[in-house]
């Protein structure tokens, strides 16, 4: 019970935080509309090509914004957690009987209800540009599943290292170090048939590709149940597994 | 009765630095308990250890009626932190900041609200509460800070170096509030702080803490008697082409050789003599230095103060006890070097 109230209560502290930057939600509900405009520009001519059957890029890509949207925020989630450390606000709040699982919890919800946000206005946009959804409403309720587990996976990761790291320089280091290459090793600007192959292999190994082709496949051609039950686990398994990193960090780092 | 009660209470951090090394103390309720101790002494170790942030490498305490090694949960509900750097959120209002810690502690939204103007009037914010932080003051943070570990009436507050970094205007005005509140609310104090001013202000009693060792224990007043003679001061008349550090080297040189003298030491441009009987030594030290060309411009004779007490018991620890001019000197060299 304390563990929701307090979780709750700090959720609405975050949430307040980001409101009161309007810079800051300008800059992140603008670049996936720069995005989404963008690479369907410059990546015009590849409609024709055959990975994509036929389907403009923009319906091959507007998936691929809404998990790079949400796992670049995700990733970027430690920074608040970093904050509250520089300030000593996290060592004054262990002083207090707060429970220790609601501080990196509701970091971490607060970074997922932002992102859900986030993913649907992109997925909004991209119907007024032209995309058909070709699972509805059910699909995008499905791709926010996907995408929260993916959000949440990247998110605890990024709290663990604010805490084991506890210095700005080298947290924004990793964080840069890791996105680019981790995006760019999925087939989320490419079909998957279209990369060369040992880079269809590795892509097995990251969540993301996971989440784009579970996002894909809602969008484009409907429930591919075989492949949704494979994105599903392996998310499940990746939040899992940040969230135990998140915490093993907090309770070994957090003082 | 005691709040706090140490038992050997000692932390050793990785690579061996014994920051506390094995101290034992009580603090009585409703006291102010002043912890006072130059950079590096322990004293943020020993308070979070005494809040359950950190464990002790060895011996225990108790605070506020329960272990803190056996049940933090229980500490951490009847103490509030308030630590060496200001810990507010500043992109939230001063309720907000406030109202956060009220429903950590389990207070009901009503209580809360009731408390927060309480609060607010105390520290003398009232008014500021729906402002965001950042348009706050330094000293207005601080008190915002120290007001967030009241919200819960606990029975001992921690307040670690509470005026570090302050103007000494600012500095006054957060003592006034901290004895204030000692009186309004009835808590138990426990205070660290390296200005000795500040310890001999609001402390009931003091421990002197130095290496991770307390030192010495006592009321202010305790404390200064404990060193036996008196403190003279003097400044010297420095003609235009006078060197005055060279003047004041003479001085201390021709001072120190003199029986009566325990030890010199300078403060700005006068000069501390340390003496057993501050009546027969001022006649004496302006005869001496009337021989030696030196003129005196003004000469004032007082008690020791808390400063004195520490640079005697540090000045022990630190070298043997010679309480020759290099002695004091030295120790203050090295208390200046700690401090940067
Ligand atoms: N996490 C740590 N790891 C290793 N050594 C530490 C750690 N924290 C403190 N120390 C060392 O322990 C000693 C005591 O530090 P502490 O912070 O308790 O001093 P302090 O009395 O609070 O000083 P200050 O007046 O500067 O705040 C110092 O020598 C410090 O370098
Ligand atoms: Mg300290």
């Amino acid at each position: 019970m304390n563990l929701v109230a307090d979780t709750w209560f700090q959720i609405q502290r975050h949430i307040r935080t980001q409101f009161r930057m309007p810079v800051w939600i300008f800059v992140n509900l603008f670049q996936p509309i720069v995005w989404l405009v963008l690479f369907t520009q410059v990546f015009k001519s590849l409609s024709d090509m055959p990975g994509l059957g036929g389907t403009s890029y923009l319906q091959f890509f507007a998936p691929g914004v809404v998990v790079m949207t949400v796992m670049f925020g995700s990733a970027w989630a430690g920074m608040g957690m970093l904050h509250d450390i520089d300030m000593g606000i996290l060592s004054k709040m262990l002083a207090t009987p707060a429970t220790r699982g609601s501080i990196i919890m509701s970091r971490v919800i607060a970074s997922m209800v932002m992102l859900i946000v986030q993913a649907l206005i992109i997925f909004t946009i991209a119907v007024i540009m032209g995309v058909d959804l070709a699972t509805g409403v059910p699909g995008v309720l499905l791709t926010i599943l996907l995408v929260s587990m993916l959000g949440l996976g990247f998110a605890a990761f990024s709290n663990g290292l604010a805490l084991l790291l506890r210095r700005e320089e080298p947290l924004i280091g990793v964080i840069t170090f890791a996105t680019l290459p981790i995006m760019f090793l999925s087939s989320t600007m490419m079909p998957a048939d279209l990369l060369p192959g040992w880079l269809d292999t590795v892509r097995h190994f990251n969540p993301v590709d996971y989440a784009v082709v579970g996002v894909r496949g809602l969008v484009m051609d409907g429930y591919i149940w075989s492949d949704l039950w494979r994105s599903l686990v392996v998310l499940f398994g990746w939040a899992a597994l940040g969230t135990a990193f998140g915490t093993m960090m907090f309770r070994a780092k957090a003082e | 009765m005691s709040v706090i009660v140490t038992h050997h209470l000692t932390k050793v951090f990785p690579g061996g630095v014994r920051a506390v090394d094995g101290i034992d103390f009580e603090v009585n309720a409703g006291e102010i308990f002043g912890f006072l101790g130059p950079n590096g002494a322990g004293k943020t170790t020993t308070i979070k250890m005494l809040n359950t942030l950190i464990e002790p490498t060895s011996g225990t305490a108790v605070v506020a009626g329960f272990d803190i090694c056996k049940n933090p949960a229980e500490v951490r509900k009847r103490i509030g932190y308030v630590a060496q750097d200001v810990g507010v959120d500043e992109r939230a209002t001063g309720r907000e900041n406030l109202t956060l810690y009220g429903h950590f502690y389990r207070l009901d939204s009503k209580t809360i609200k009731k408390r927060v103007k309480e609060i607010f009037e105390l520290v003398d914010l009232a008014g500021y509460e729906d402002k965001i932080v950042s348009t706050y003051s330094g000293g207005m943070r601080k008190r915002l800070d120290i007001a967030m570990g009241l919200i819960h009436r606990p029975e001992v507050i921690f307040l670690d170096e509470p005026t570090a970094g302050l103007d000494p205007q600012t500095r006054v005005r957060i003592w006034d509030y901290i004895r204030n509140l000692a009186k309004a609310m009835g808590v138990t104090i426990f205070l660290t702080t390296h200005y000795m001013e500040e310890a001999d202000h609001l402390a009931d009693r003091i421990a002197i803490i130095d290496l991770g060792k307390i030192i010495t224990m006592g009321t202010p007043d305790e404390l200064k008697q404990s060193i036996s003679g008196d403190v003279v001061t003097l400044s010297l008349l420095t003609a235009e082409d006078d060197d005055h550090n060279e003047l004041m080297r003479r001085t201390e040189s021709a001072l120190s050789a003199e029986p009566f003298v325990i030890g010199t030491q300078a403060v700005g441009d006068k000069l501390a003599v340390y003496v057993d009987n501050g009546e027969s030594a001022v006649p004496s030290i302006m005869r001496l230095l009337a021989g030696q060309g030196i003129e005196v411009e003004t000469i004032s004779m007082a008690r020791p103060s808390l400063d004195d007490v520490f640079l005697k018991y540090t000045g022990r620890t630190i070298r043997a006890e010679e309480g020759t001019a290099t002695t004091f000197a030295q120790i203050r060299r090295k208390r200046i070097r700690r401090q940067q």
